[in-house]
């Protein structure tokens, strides 16, 4: 994870030093250069929080090997069972984020365009929380597709590089194109990964934040409603391996 | 306790020719086929009673077993098991039932077997007391004490065989389905999940539905049986009954006083029945059941006889005769 992150930054650092040389101008969009190499460590860190205990593949190689069907035995919820496997595993990149965080951080120098104060911290708790949730609900759409397909990796793979890229995983948001914009506030990617990270760098004003929150939760609402029918049909054509 | 009535299972299968043509081919157009697991299955199983499941590879046993604990569900038909439909998954359905499969392992194996069994008992919500009491008894029986605080990948397959079955039974279910529990095991473990099987049925009286290819499972587990082929029960009732209503023949075994066969009395033998096994003084011959006592006057007639037994025939041949293809049903 250390060794990740040092290539990301100097990836970051060569890339955006280039843009800014480039350009000549002190300012790309809202973010100076101090700015946005402070964004891309921050939506590295959150977003192995967000991602923290991701499932990667599980539900669907229990589908197609037949785990599943322990589950389906036991009273409980199947969903709930796996998050809460999810969240087990999220803590130790917790603690890694936070380390990395207080050793990086102190160095990267002053900028005009980040805030970082205890309250963005604060403030990003509630946002982490929901975006693990929602990320964990959205990684399941695509691995309930095992119930119908024989192969759901490389959906899944396709699934979660739009995620990173419309989620703000790679670049803010705001350096998209105009056009693009009402789109994406609208969409859930950016509940993921941006929105937690500007929260922690003092972007986003608490009547914003309060927004985002409401609009995050609306999504978990959303997907699990996209979720369970999903879930429901894919049941119906279980065959627990072999007959 | 189990109620079955015309329950039906049909699985829609892809069919793909070998080749990479073939495989484009299918990108565009599938050929599907319809594979009947189950075909209107009618049983019922009360409590305190071992049914053994028989049948060949892919007869349906397991499809059953699987719809009747709800992981499957069925494309016709009804069951109720516990007052239950067991494929709408009530919690009080799942806190009362158990399958065991001795083909898949259900246990987490990172974890020691005394760690996944504190985890069942969140999952069931088992009262401490209980636990304790049924763990302490559990592991008496199958006598695996030592093995508790040992990873589960860790455990050779007979102790992680009889982990998977105090994980099945923790809950005190009142229904278990037994899913081939001794396959791959060695005698003398098989033997002990037998007997375990055997007082745990003594003591709590659950129903129980095994399904095993091996018949001495089946034989000292079960008092009736049935036989399923090609998804269709062909056969229910007890196991002693199969062999007198379908066995079609008995042995006779006789052992001849000191006397030389020549070509002429094993002619004889080979008119009286078919599979004649000579062995010196020893001769076995498989008689028609109707002809037997004729038979055996006439070779006491004919030979000097030290001693003549009537055998049944093994309930493995006769249950093999009719898994494969023997029609009962037009009996």
């Amino acid at each position: 994870m250390f060794v990740n992150l040092a290539v990301q930054l100097v990836v970051l650092w060569a890339l955006w030093t280039a843009v800014f040389a480039e350009s000549g101008k002190e300012l790309v969009g809202e973010w100076d250069l101090t700015g946005i190499l402070s964004y891309g460590v921050m939506v590295f860190l959150t977003g192995r929080v967000v991602r923290g205990g991701d499932l990667q593949m599980a539900v669907a190689s229990e589908i197609y090997d037949g785990s599943l069907s322990r589950y389906l035995l036991y009273p409980l919820n199947y969903g709930v069972t796996k998050y809460a496997q999810q969240l087990g595993n999220v803590f130790p990149n917790i603690l890694q984020s936070i380390v990395m965080a207080a050793c990086i951080l102190p160095f990267m120098g002053s900028s005009s365009s980040v805030d970082l104060h205890v309250t963005g911290l604060l403030m990003c708790m509630p946002s982490l929380i929901l975006a693990h949730l929602l990320f964990y609900i959205m990684g399941l759409l695509p691995q309930l597709v095992a119930f119908w397909a024989d192969n759901v990796w490389s959906l899944s793979v396709l699934m979660r590089f739009i995620t990173m890229l419309l989620g703000g995983a790679t670049i803010p948001l705001s350096l998209f194109p105009e056009w693009s914009q009402g789109a994406l506030a609208i969409l859930p990617f950016r509940y993921l990964f941006e929105f937690p990270t500007l929260v922690i760098l003092g972007k986003v004003s608490v009547n914003d934040w309060l927004t985002g929150l409401l609009t995050c939760a609306v999504w978990c609402v959303v997907m699990s409603l996209l979720v369970i029918p999903v879930w429901r049909r894919g049941n119906l054509r279980y065959t627990g391996v072999g007959i | 306790m189990i109620k079955v009535q015309n329950l039906r299972k049909v699985f829609r299968v892809h069919k793909k020719p070998p080749g990479l043509s073939a495989s484009l081919k299918s990108l565009f157009r599938r050929d599907w086929i319809e594979k009947v697991a189950v075909e209107g299955a009618d049983f019922t199983v009360e409590e305190g009673e071992i049914v053994g499941l028989i049948g060949a590879n892919g007869a349906g046993k397991t499809t059953l077993v699987k719809m009747l604990s709800g992981i499957i569900h069925p494309s016709a038909g009804e069951a109720r098991v516990l007052g239950y439909n067991p494929w709408e998954k009530h919690d009080a359905f799942r806190r009362q039932i158990s399958l065991i499969m001795g083909q898949k392992a259900q246990l987490w194996w990172d974890l020691p077997g005394a760690d996944c069994f504190q985890l069942l008992r969140e999952i069931y919500q088992i009262p401490q007391q209980q636990f304790d009491h049924q763990l302490n008894r559990l592991t008496q029986l199958l006598n695996v004490g030592e093995e508790l605080n040992i990873q589960i990948r860790r455990l050779s397959l007979g102790e992680r065989m009889k982990m998977e079955l105090i994980a099945a039974l923790l809950h005190s279910p009142r229904v278990v389905y037994l899913d081939e529990p001794t396959i791959g095991l060695d005698i003398t473990t098989q033997k002990a999940v037998r007997d375990f099987l055997l007082s745990y049925r003594k003591e709590e009286s659950p129903a129980m539905i095994l399904t095993s290819h091996y018949m001495e499972d089946i034989e000292r587990l079960c008092e009736r049986i049935i036989i399923i082929r090609e998804g269709e029960l062909i056969y229910d009732g007890s196991l002693r009954k199969v062999i007198e209503q379908y066995a079609p023949y008995k042995r006779l075994t006789l052992h001849l006083q000191n006397q030389t066969l020549d070509e002429s009395s094993k002619e004889i033998f080979s008119k009286m029945g078919e599979k004649v096994q000579i062995q010196s003084d020893q001769v076995s011959i498989q008689v028609p059941r109707k002809n037997v006592t004729e038979v055996a006057a006439e070779l006491l007639r004919k030979f000097k006889i030290h001693d003549l037994s009537i055998d049944e025939p093994e309930i493995s041949d006769t249950i093999e005769i009719l898994m494969g293809g023997k029609d009962l049903r037009q009996e």
